[in-house]
C-alpha cells in the first residue's frame, strides 16, 4: 500500500508537470499545440548534448534545456500562431506537421537509436522497503517545486493574473487594456519551459528517442479531456488520478493495461461530464 | 382562437443573474409585437429561450397550442418559429442563393440527397427581400450590412415560419435600407405573418407593430399600444436608467 | 454547384489516363501509385468529415484500423471469403466508430480533435492486449489472404477502388447534403437556425467517412497481406492522411487525390538525393511551408494561377 502511494506520488509529480504546459496553452491561447511533446524531446536532447556530450555540469544542462524550451515556445508563437491568426484548426494542423519535422530533425542530428541518460542525481535510497533512486526522487521534488512557483506566479504577479484573465475572456481583456499578444507569447514561453524541463526528467525516467514526444502528448491530451480547461488545480488532481491509476493497474493487474484504463476514464468522463471534471461551463 | 405564441411564467437564471424574471405574454396569429427595453433588459434572452438556444429555468412556451419548451432548436423551427440575429451570421463561403438553399433544406438526409434544390424558390426568396439578379451569386464578403440583413431575412423565411422573431433588424443600416426592410415587413404582415420585433429604432419600429411590450431586468413593465407604453412612467425611467 | 458536362468529361479523361498509365511507367512506379491510391481513399474519407464540417479528426487511423483488423481476422482466423469479409469490415467500422465516437459528437472544436487523438491511442493499446491470439498482439498479423498478385493487378484494383470512392463521394457531395456539411464548417449555429439537426448531419458525415475508411482499410490489408499495430495507429500515418487532404485542397474530392499523389511522389522523388533521415525532414518541411503558404491547398494555387493567366490572356 505504502509502496503504491510512494510510486504514485513520484509518477504523478512528473505527469502534472508535463500536462501543465499543454493545458496552459489550450487554456490561454485556445489552441492545441500538437507539437507540445517535442519540447520534452528537445529538452531531453539538449540536456544530453550539454551535460553528456560536452561534459558540462548537469545543472547547466537542465538550464540550457529550459532556455531552449522558452525560445522554442516563443518561436512557435511568432512563426506559426501569429501568422495563422490563431485559427485553431490551422494551428492544430501546422503544429502536427511541425512535430513530425522536428522528429525527423532529431533523427538527423542524433540518429534513430535510443540514448540512455545518466541519472541526474546518482544513488538509491529505500523508502518503506521500496527502492527509489535519488534521480527520480529529486525529479519529483523539482516538479512539485516548479508547479508551486507557477501557481504563485499565476496568483500573485500582474502578468500571471493577466494570463488567467485572457484565458477566461479574451475579448473582455482586450477592452481592459491587456496586451493579449504579449500574454500569449509569455504563455508559450512558459509552456516551452515546463515542457523542456519535464523532458529532462521524463528522459531520465525512460530513455531518449526521437519518438519520445508522442507519449507525453497523449498523456497531456488525456489530462485535459478529463480535467477540462482553465484550472491549475484541476490539472494537478487529474494528473494524480491518472498517475495513481497507472501505478495501481501495473501493481494489481498487468502493465500492458495501464493505457486502457486511462482511455476508459476518458470515455466515462465524456459521457457523464463532457466539459471535464473541472472545466468551466461555456455560456 | 389559438394564439401564435404563449409565454407563461418564463424564468431564466444564469448563475446568480436573473435574465428573464416571471415573464408572461401572448401573441395572436397575424399580430406584430414590438419588444422594447434598455440595453441588457433581456430581450435577446427571450428570443433564445423561444428558439431553445438556451433552456428556461422554469415556465412554458407554447406555439400554436403545442408546448415547445422541451424541444430542440431545429424541431422548434419545424413547428413554425424562426429568428434573425443582431449580428447576421451567413455562410461565409457560399453565394446568396446557396445561403438560402440551406434554409430551404428539409431535415431529412435522404430527401437532401434524393431531391435537387428548388432553384426557382431560392431565387424567388432572394428577389422578394430586395436582391437584384446580379446579387444572386455574390458571397457575404461582397455584401453591405443591409444586404446581409436581407440575406438573413431570406434564409429565415426559407424555413417556412408562421412566427418570425427579428432581433435589431435596423441596426447598422442606411435610411434607404431601413425603408426597404420596413416595406418588406409590411408586405409580409399583409400576407399574414406574425412578428415579434426587437429594435432600438423606435421611430422605424412604430409603424410596423400592433402592440408593444416593454421589459427591464427580464420583467414585464408595460404591455399595450405604442403610445401608451412609451408614455408609461416605468418605461421612461428605465430608458433613463433610474429604475 | 450543379453537374455540368465538362465535369463528366474531366472524370472520363482522368479514368482513361489512369487506365493507360501502366503502359507508360515502370513496375516500381506502379507500386508507388498503388500506395498513392490507398492514401487518396483515406484522405477523401478524412475530408468528407473534417474538411467539410471543420471537426478535425485525429482518429482516422482508428477507423482504418477497425476495417483492416476485422477483415484480416475474419479471413485468416475464421476462414471467411474476402468478398464476405470486406462488407462486414465496413459495417464494423461504422458500428465501432458510432459507439465510441458518439460521445465525441457532443463536444466542439478542439475537444473533438483531442478525443479522436486519444481514441487512436486506445485502439493501439487495445489491439495489443485484448485477445492477442486473434490480433497477433504487438507483432501484428501476416499471411493474410490477398486479393491479387503482382504490381499490375494491384494497380488496377487500387485504381478502381480509388475512382469508385472518389466519384461516389463527389456525386454525394454535389447534392444538398454536401452543401449542408460545408455549411456546418462555416457556421454551425446558423445551420441549426435553418431548422436542420446538426447532430444528424454530423453523424451522417461521420458514418460516411467511417464507411470509406473501413473499405479502404480492408482493401489495404488484403493488398499488403499483413498488418502491424505500430504502422497503423501511428501519428506519422495520421500526419500523411491529413496533410494529403489539406495540401491537395480541402472540401473538394480531387484535392485529396492530388495531395495523396503529390506526397507519395515527393517522398519517392527525394529518395535518390536524400537517402537518409534528411528525406523526412525535407518532406515534412515542404508540407509545412506549403500549408502555411496556402491552407486551401494546391487546388487553390492552381486556380489562382489559372485565373491570373486567363486575365493576362484577355487583356
Amino acid at each position: 500500500m505504502l509502496q503504491i502511494l510512494i510510486q504514485g506520488l513520484l509518477l504523478s509529480g512528473l505527469y502534472s508537470l508535463i500536462a501543465m504546459g499543454f493545458m496552459l496553452i489550450f487554456s490561454v491561447g485556445r489552441v492545441l499545440n500538437l507539437a507540445y511533446g517535442t519540447y520534452l524531446m528537445f529538452g531531453g536532447y539538449v540536456y544530453f548534448y550539454v551535460s553528456q556530450m560536452l561534459g558540462m555540469p548537469k545543472l547547466v544542462g537542465v538550464a540550457m534545456a529550459g532556455v531552449m524550451g522558452v525560445l522554442m515556445g516563443i518561436a512557435k508563437f511568432k512563426l506559426l500562431v501569429k501568422p495563422l491568426k490563431g485559427d485553431h484548426v490551422a494551428v492544430e494542423i501546422s503544429t502536427l506537421i511541425l512535430a513530425v519535422v522536428l522528429q525527423a530533425g532529431v533523427v538527423l542530428i542524433f540518429g534513430d537509436s535510443s540514448k540512455i541518460l545518466l541519472p541526474i542525481v546518482p544513488g538509491v535510497t529505500y523508502i518503506a522497503g521500496a527502492s527509489v533512486t535519488y534521480n527520480i526522487l529529486s525529479a519529483t521534488i523539482a516538479s512539485y517545486a516548479i508547479l508551486a512557483i507557477l501557481y504563485l506566479f499565476v496568483r500573485k504577479t500582474h502578468t500571471g493574473r493577466a494570463m488567467m484573465a485572457v484565458s477566461m475572456d479574451p475579448k473582455g481583456t482586450a477592452i481592459s487594456g491587456i496586451d493579449s499578444d504579449r500574454i500569449n507569447m509569455i504563455t508559450w514561453g512558459i509552456s516551452g519551459l515546463l515542457g523542456a524541463v519535464a523532458g529532462v526528467f521524463f528522459a531520465s525516467y525512460t530513455q531518449l528517442s526521437p519518438h519520445m514526444w508522442v507519449a507525453p502528448l497523449i498523456l497531456s491530451v488525456a489530462v485535459v479531456i478529463v480535467g477540462g480547461i482553465g484550472s491549475i488545480v484541476g490539472t494537478l488532481v487529474v494528473a494524480h488520478i491518472i498517475g495513481f491509476m497507472e501505478v495501481i493497474v501495473v501493481a494489481w493487474f498487468a502493465p500492458e493495461l495501464r493505457g486502457v484504463f486511462t482511455m476508459l476514464l476518458i470515455i466515462t468522463v465524456l459521457i457523464i461530464r463532457p466539459r471535464g471534471l473541472f472545466g468551466r461551463e461555456e455560456l | 382562437m389559438t394564439n401564435a405564441l404563449e409565454i407563461k411564467n418564463l424564468v431564466k437564471r444564469f448563475g446568480g443573474l436573473t435574465a428573464t424574471d416571471d415573464l408572461s405574454f401572448d401573441i395572436e396569429q397575424g399580430e406584430s409585437i414590438g419588444l422594447i427595453g434598455p440595453n441588457g433588459a433581456g430581450k435577446t434572452t427571450v428570443f433564445s429561450l423561444v428558439m431553445g438556444e438556451h433552456r428556461q429555468t422554469s415556465g412554458t412556451i407554447t406555439l400554436y397550442g403545442e408546448e415547445i419548451s422541451k424541444l430542440g432548436t431545429s424541431s422548434r423551427i419545424r413547428h413554425g418559429v424562426s429568428r434573425t440575429y443582431q449580428v447576421p451570421r451567413p455562410f461565409a463561403e457560399m453565394s446568396v442563393v446557396e445561403n438560402i438553399r440551406v434554409g430551404l433544406m428539409p431535415d431529412s438526409i435522404w430527401q437532401m440527397i434524393a431531391q435537387g434544390p428548388n432553384r426557382e424558390r431560392e431565387i424567388e426568396l432572394a428577389l422578394s427581400v430586395g436582391f437584384d439578379e446580379a446579387d444572386l451569386q455574390r458571397t457575404p464578403a461582397e455584401l453591405s450590412m443591409g444586404d446581409l440583413r436581407k440575406l438573413e431575412m431570406a434564409r429565415t423565411m426559407a424555413t417556412g415560419p408562421k412566427l418570425m422573431l427579428l432581433d435589431e433588424v435596423f441596426a447598422g443600416l442606411t435610411v434607404a435600407e431601413i425603408a426597404q426592410i420596413a416595406e418588406l415587413i409590411q408586405q409580409m404582415r399583409k400576407d399574414g405573418m406574425t412578428f415579434l420585433i426587437v429594435s432600438h429604432d423606435l421611430k422605424a419600429l412604430e409603424p410596423l407593430i400592433d402592440r408593444t411590450i416593454a421589459i427591464n431586468y427580464g420583467r414585464m413593465i408595460a404591455d399595450g399600444s405604442f403610445e401608451d407604453v412609451i408614455a408609461n412612467e416605468a418605461v421612461r425611467s428605465s430608458y433613463l436608467g433610474t429604475a | 454547384m450543379g453537374l455540368r458536362w465538362y465535369h463528366f468529361a474531366l472524370w472520363a479523361a482522368f479514368i482513361a489516363f489512369m487506365a493507360l498509365l501502366p503502359e507508360l511507367v515502370s513496375k516500381g512506379t506502379l507500386r508507388t501509385i498503388i500506395f498513392a491510391n490507398f492514401l487518396a481513399v483515406f484522405a477523401i474519407s478524412w475530408d468528407v468529415l473534417s474538411g467539410r464540417t471543420g471537426y478535425i479528426s485525429f482518429g482516422h487511423p482508428f477507423l482504418i484500423g477497425i476495417g483492416a483488423y476485422t477483415s484480416a481476422i475474419l479471413t485468416k482466423r475464421y476462414g471467411f471469403e474476402i468478398e464476405v469479409a470486406i462488407p462486414i469490415a465496413v459495417l464494423m467500422t461504422m458500428l465501432g466508430g458510432l459507439i465510441v465516437l458518439l460521445p465525441a459528437l457532443r463536444i466542439k472544436g478542439s475537444y473533438f480533435a483531442l478525443v479522436t487523438l486519444a481514441f487512436m491511442e486506445l485502439m493501439y493499446q487495445l489491439v495489443q492486449v485484448i485477445r492477442p491470439d486473434l490480433t497477433g498482439g504487438t507483432r501484428g498479423m501476416s499471411g493474410i489472404p490477398t486479393l491479387t498478385r503482382g504490381a499490375l493487378n494491384g494497380y488496377y484494383l487500387s485504381v478502381t477502388l480509388m475512382l469508385c470512392v472518389a466519384i461516389s463521394m463527389w456525386l454525394l457531395m454535389k447534392t444538398r447534403v454536401g452543401t449542408a456539411l460545408s455549411a456546418i464548417g462555416m457556421n454551425e449555429e446558423s445551420v441549426r437556425g435553418s431548422g436542420l439537426s446538426v447532430t444528424k448531419l454530423k453523424m451522417f458525415a461521420f458514418l460516411t467517412a467511417a464507411a470509406v475508411a473501413g473499405l479502404g482499410g480492408a482493401f489495404y490489408v488484403h493488398y499488403l497481406g499483413s498488418v502491424a499495430p505500430r504502422a497503423l495507429f501511428d501519428i506519422n500515418f495520421l500526419f500523411t492522411i491529413i496533410v494529403a487532404a489539406l495540401i491537395g485542397g480541402s472540401s473538394t474530392i480531387i484535392g485529396p487525390v492530388i495531395g495523396a499523389f503529390f506526397l507519395t511522389f515527393l517522398l519517392e522523388g527525394l529518395r535518390p538525393y536524400l537517402p537518409g533521415a534528411e528525406r523526412y525532414f525535407i518532406y515534412g518541411g515542404i508540407a509545412l511551408l506549403l500549408y502555411m503558404y496556402q491552407p486551401k491547398g494546391l487546388i487553390e494555387i492552381f486556380t489562382q494561377g489559372w485565373t491570373r493567366l486567363r486575365s493576362r490572356w484577355t487583356t
